[in-house]
């Protein structure tokens, strides 16, 4: 009996059992996420604790490194830094006058609501997508710590990107260069409307596109550009990076050039997650 | 049943590599397709099956965290773990020729097909900077893995093995 099962079961049988299997795995999570969430539960379950301890473990490896750094290099790195206090104490005094100054006119527009006052939780990257051209992380934040789809993703520099998927105890998050995200965005000194668009074939540059500009557009290069208050899923006034070889386009009728992302991409540890999402009336 | 538990182990710890690590070796933002490896390789040592039982389980595994299609990266490794078993009888210890062109080979495939899924049925023909930018150095980036953990692979391949005949060896003398 045991050997006639055996003898059924060819390498190409089950080639054919196991590929209607995948056939119809992929159809279903096509239409919905709900029969595969579970099992994607489960094996979280196992897999995100251990991929915790690896994470671990390389910023264990990263601070060894560090360690080793000789000291001439620390000692010019500190004499660096002084410099550096000094000119961003001048600047610090500077912002602070500046500040009272926003203050009293932030009271003034009833308009107090800046980045600095949502609400925000950290999160570790513990899982990097390996298909090489669709940036996405993993965060070890998940629905249990209040994550939900569309929040948007921070670090200290800039915007990283958005929460696609929320599950038990991780989350997915694309980022703003991943070939498939779009963000609505404007310059922040004259308020023109563009898009930001990750693009695979400027992965050499390091930079991405910048798009749907109006012809009469005073962006210039350099130029800082935050997301956009008509943004549908991204909070106002983020900065995403800056503006750069701004090009009329052959119509005539638009405006596009390239954005250097603010955040190092290849650098990222720790991610802020603004736990308020932006609302939309309908 | 033991050797499919390792195996099972093996594909986790692969993942866990290649989600943390290859970030950190990725050359220009290519990095080896590791968890790729395996059915290649087990289908090239023990034949279709057991290369069609790693690389679903593989897949799958990839699937779960990384693709909208749960199910896509499972087929696609299926069917590179079935075709590297096809040539299992001509494995030959030491020949690193076919596992060579059979790495180059899958990831090939692979890649191609998550370009189709991606980019060409969103209009966007840019094969040939795929090919030179992603695919080629990928290839390549991955083939050196292979290289670098034939041997490992190898002679965990052959303790599993000889703990499986240990065992028929004692069931036969039972019987």
């Amino acid at each position: 009996m045991n050997n006639k099962i055996k003898n059924f079961f060819t390498p190409a049988k089950i080639l054919a059992i196991i590929s209607i299997f995948c056939a119809a795995l992929i159809a279903v999570s096509f239409f919905s996420d709900k029969l595969v969430s579970p099992l994607r539960e489960a094996v979280s379950f196992v897999v995100v604790p251990l991929q915790r301890g690896v994470n671990g473990l390389g910023i264990g490896v990263v601070k060894g490194e560090e360690k080793r750094k000789t000291i001439e290099e620390l000692q010019s790195y500190t004499s660096e830094l002084e410099e550096k206090i000094a000119d961003l104490e001048a600047r610090n005094q500077q912002l602070k006058t500046d500040n009272k100054e926003l203050d009293d006119l932030k009271k003034l527009y009833d308009m107090d609501k800046s980045l600095a006052d949502y609400p925000k939780v950290g999160a570790t990257i513990i899982g990097i997508s390996s298909q090489n051209w669709n940036e996405s992380f993993i965060i070890d934040k998940g629905s249990n710590d209040g994550m939900e789809e569309e929040m948007n993703v921070i670090s200290a520099d800039g915007l990283v990107g958005i929460i696609t998927e929320v599950h038990g105890n991780y989350s997915k998050v694309m980022t703003v260069v991943s070939d498939n995200s779009y963000v609505t965005a404007m310059d922040e000194s004259t308020k023109d409307q563009c898009t930001v668009k990750g693009d695979i074939s400027l992965l050499d540059s390091g930079k991405i596109r910048l798009e749907r500009m109006k012809a009469d557009a005073g962006v210039k290069d350099g130029d800082k550009i935050v997301t956009s208050n008509i943004s549908s899923k991204y909070l106002p006034g983020i900065l995403i990076g800056f503006a750069g070889e701004i090009t009329e386009d052959e119509t005539g009728m638009t405006k596009s050039g390239y954005l250097v992302p603010a955040v190092d991409f290849d650098h990222l540890q720790n991610v802020l997650v603004i736990t308020q999402k932006k609302q939309v009336t309908e | 049943m033991k050797r499919k538990l390792c195996e099972l182990g093996l594909i986790i710890l692969f993942y866990l590599l290649q989600v943390s690590l290859c970030r950190v070796i990725a050359i220009g933002g290519v990095a080896p397709n590791l968890m790729i490896i395996l059915p290649v390789l087990f289908g090239y040592f023990n034949g279709s099956k057991e290369g069609m039982y790693t690389g679903f389980c593989a897949g799958i595994m990839y699937d779960l965290f990384f693709t909208d299609l749960l199910g896509f990266t499972a087929l696609m490794f299926t069917l590179i773990g079935f075709f590297s078993g096809m040539l299992s009888n001509r494995y030959e210890e030491g020949n690193f020729v076919i596992p060579i062109f059979l790495t180059a080979g899958a990831v090939l495939f692979y890649e191609f097909f998550v370009f189709i899924g991606n980019f060409l049925l969103q209009n966007r023909l840019i094969l040939s900077y795929f090919m030179t930018r992603v695919i080629i150095p990928e290839i390549v980036y991955t083939v050196i893995a292979m290289l670098i953990l034939y041997k490992p692979l190898h002679l965990l391949n052959k303790v599993l093995d000889s703990r499986k005949r240990k065992v028929k060896d004692i069931d036969e003398t039972i019987l």
